[in-house]
C-alpha cells in the first residue's frame, strides 16, 4: 500500500496524461504557436532589429499571457472536473478511497502540467524566432522572465479556473468572461482597481525582473516578491475552497432523473 | 438481522422529480437482485451507495458505514456504474492499473492484481489496447475488472450483463457466482428479470423510487396470491372455452389478445389448475396450450408495480 502521496501522484499523472490526449491537446498546441506564427510573419517584413524584439515581448504581454495562455489554460483546467462530471468519468476517482482533496490536488497538478507543455512554448518560442529572424539578442534574464512569468501565470490561473469547473456548469462561459472582461478591462482603470487583477502582478513580476525594454517600467507595480506572493496565494486560497466544495459535492450527472 | 446494505426511508430529489421516494429494503449477504424497470430508481440507488450523491431524507448505511462519506472503508466497496464511459485514450490494463494506484495498491501489487481481474472477465488479451476501441462489451467487462480488482467485500453491479453477448453474460454470471461463493457481497441491478432469476432468489424490487417488495422470490410470489394471475391458453375455439370458463366465480375478465388465444384473469390459480382438466372433459373444448404468465420475475414484478399504482 502506498500513501496519500502516492495516490496524489497518480491522480496528478492521469490528470496529467488526460490533458495531452485527443484533438483538444492538437487544437491547444496549435493555439499556443500563434504567438509564435505572429512573430514569424512580423519578421519576415524584415523591420528593424530592436523593433522585431520588442514586438515579440509586447506580443508576450499583450495576447499570449492575457489570452493565449488564458484560453489554454481555462480549457485545460475546467476538463478536469466539469467534462469529466459531465462525461460520468469522475464517479471512478471519487468512488474510491483516497482523500477528496487529494483529487483537487492531484487535479490541479496535473492540469497546471499539462498546461506548461503548451504555454511555456507560447511564451519562450517567440523569443527564439525574433533572434531567429534578425531581431536584437534578449538579456540573459528575459527568456527566463519570460517562462517564469508564464509558469506564474499557470500556477495562479489554473487554481481558479479549476475550481470554476467544479462549481459551475457554464464554467468555459465564466472563465471566457472573466478573462476578457475582468482581467483586460479591470488592468485599464485608474487607482488601484488594476491591483485585483492576476494580470497585474504577471506584469509586475514581468517589470520587475527586466531592467530594460517593452516590459519594464510597468505603472503601479509591486514589488516582484509581493508579486509572487499574490500569485501562488491565489491559487491556494482557491484550491482550499475546491476542496471544500468537492467535500460536499454530488458528482453524479443534474441532468439524471433516475 | 442487519444487512450489508440498510435503507431506511431513503430520499433523494433531483429537482421536482423524485429518483427515491422513502426507499427502505435491507440488502442481505450473497446475491442480491435490484430489480425495476427503467427509470425506477436503480442508478439513484447505486450513486447514493457509491457516495456519488446524498440522500435528503432517510438513512442508507453499506457495510455499517454512512453511504455518504469517504475513507477507507471505500476500499471494501466496488461499484460498477452504468454508464459506458471510461478514459477512452488508457488501454484497460492501465485503466485498471491506475485506479487500483489511486486506492492506495503499491506499483506491483496493482499490476497483479490488475492482471487477475482482466483474466476473470476474459479481456487478458485485450488488455492492452485502447479503451476507445473497446465493444460495449469489453467496455461492461473492463468497468467490472476495476469492479472487482481490489477484492471488495461488496460489489455494486448496476446493470452488468447489458450490452454483453450471451456468452459473456454467461461468463459474467458464473464471475458472479464464485465471487459470491467467496464471501463476497453483491448488489446486482437489471431490468432484463430473468438475468436476475438466474442469479439468485434473493431480490428487492424496486419501482417508482419505492421497494414494492423483497425477500426470497418465493416468498414475493406469496405475497401476490391474492392478487389476479394471467393465464393464456391456446384453443382452436377460444370462444367456446371462454363460455365455459365465465361461470366459474375466480375468474375475474376474459379477453381475447389474438386469434386462437383465450386469456383470463383468475384469484385463484390454484383452482384454475384443479379444476381446467374436468372443464375441458365435460365441455368437449380443445386446449392446445396453457402458459401462466406468472412463472417468471417478470409477471411477479408486474403484479406488485400495478398493484402500487
Amino acid at each position: 500500500m502506498t500513501g496519500e502521496l502516492g495516490r496524489l501522484g497518480t491522480v496528478t499523472w492521469l490528470s496529467f496524461r488526460s490533458g495531452l490526449q485527443g484533438l483538444r491537446a492538437v487544437g491547444l498546441a496549435a493555439f499556443a504557436l500563434f504567438p509564435t506564427a505572429i512573430v514569424a510573419a512580423i519578421a519576415s517584413a524584415h523591420p528593424a532589429a530592436g523593433t522585431l524584439s520588442n514586438a515579440a515581448l509586447d506580443l508576450f504581454s499583450l495576447l499570449t499571457l492575457p489570452i493565449v495562455a488564458m484560453v489554454i489554460l481555462l480549457v485545460l483546467a475546467v476538463a478536469q472536473f466539469r467534462t469529466e462530471i459531465d462525461s460520468e468519468t469522475l464517479v471512478y476517482l471519487s468512488d474510491r478511497s483516497i482523500a477528496r482533496p487529494t483529487v483537487v490536488a492531484g487535479k490541479y497538478l496535473g492540469a497546471a502540467g499539462s498546461a506548461l507543455v503548451f504555454v511555456v512554448p507560447a511564451g519562450v518560442l517567440p523569443l527564439a524566432v525574433a533572434i531567429l529572424g534578425g531581431g536584437t539578442a534578449y538579456a540573459a534574464a528575459v527568456p527566463g522572465a519570460v517562462a517564469e512569468a508564464a509558469v506564474l501565470a499557470t500556477i495562479a490561473y489554473t487554481g481558479f479556473f479549476l475550481f470554476l469547473g467544479l462549481v459551475t456548469r457554464s464554467a468555459l462561459l465564466v472563465g471566457l468572461l472573466f478573462g476578457f472582461l475582468w482581467e483586460e478591462l479591470l488592468p485599464l482603470l485608474p487607482g488601484d482597481v488594476p491591483r485585483i487583477t492576476v494580470i497585474f502582478y504577471l506584469r509586475s513580476y514581468l517589470s520587475g525582473s527586466i531592467a530594460s525594454g517593452p516590459l519594464s517600467g510597468y505603472s503601479g507595480a509591486v514589488a516582484t516578491g509581493a508579486a509572487v506572493a499574490v500569485l501562488v496565494l491565489v491559487p491556494v486560497a482557491f484550491l482550499v475552497l475546491a476542496s471544500l466544495v468537492f467535500r460536499y459535492f454530488e458528482t453524479a450527472p443534474e441532468k439524471e432523473s433516475a | 438481522m442487519t444487512g450489508v446494505v440498510e435503507a431506511e426511508a431513503v430520499t433523494k430529489r433531483y429537482g421536482e422529480v423524485l429518483g427515491l421516494n422513502g426507499f427502505s429494503a435491507t440488502f442481505s449477504e450473497g446475491i442480491t437482485g435490484l430489480v425495476g424497470p427503467n427509470g425506477a430508481g436503480k442508478s439513484t440507488l447505486y450513486r447514493l451507495l457509491a457516495g456519488q450523491l446524498k440522500e435528503d431524507a432517510g438513512r442508507l448505511t453499506l457495510l455499517g458505514y454512512p453511504a455518504w462519506g469517504q475513507g477507507e472503508f471505500r476500499r471494501r466497496v466496488g461499484y460498477c456504474p452504468e454508464s459506458p464511459a471510461l478514459f477512452d485514450w488508457m488501454t484497460g490494463r492501465d485503466f485498471v492499473t491506475t485506479l487500483l494506484r489511486v486506492d492506495g495498491f503499491s506499483r506491483s501489487e496493482a499490476a497483479d492484481r490488475s492482471a487477475r481481474a482482466l483474466e476473470e472477465v476474459d479481456l487478458t488479451a485485450d488488455a492492452h489496447r485502447r479503451l476507445r476501441v473497446y465493444s460495449k462489451g469489453m467496455r461492461q467487462r473492463v468497468k467490472i475488472a476495476q469492479c472487482i480488482a481490489h477484492d471488495p467485500e461488496l460489489i455494486l453491479l448496476d446493470e452488468p450483463l447489458n450490452g454483453v453477448d450471451p456468452v459473456g453474460r454467461a461468463a459474467l454470471s458464473g464471475l458472479m457466482r464464485r465471487l459470491s461463493a467467496s464471501g463476497r457481497h453483491l448488489i446486482v441491478s437489471s431490468h432484463v428479470l430473468y438475468e436476475v432469476e438466474r442469479l439468485t432468489d434473493q431480490i428487492v424490487m424496486i419501482a417508482n423510487g419505492q421497494a414494492i417488495a423483497q425477500g426470497d422470490l418465493h416468498r414475493i410470489r406469496d405475497l401476490i396470491d391474492s392478487r389476479p394471475h394471467v393465464i393464456d391458453l391456446e384453443s382452436p375455439d377460444p370462444r367456446a372455452l371462454a363460455r365455459a370458463l365465465g361461470g366459474w366465480d375466480h375468474v375475474v375478465s376474459l379477453e381475447f389478445p389474438a386469434p386462437g388465444h383465450l386469456r383470463i384473469l383468475t384469484r385463484s390459480p390454484d383452482s384454475f389448475y384443479r379444476d381446467l382438466p374436468d372443464l375441458v372433459l365435460r365441455e368437449g373444448v380443445t386446449v392446445k396450450a396453457v402458459r401462466s404468465a406468472d412463472d417468471n420475475l417478470d409477471a411477479v414484478f408486474r403484479y406488485l408495480s400495478e398493484g402500487r399504482r
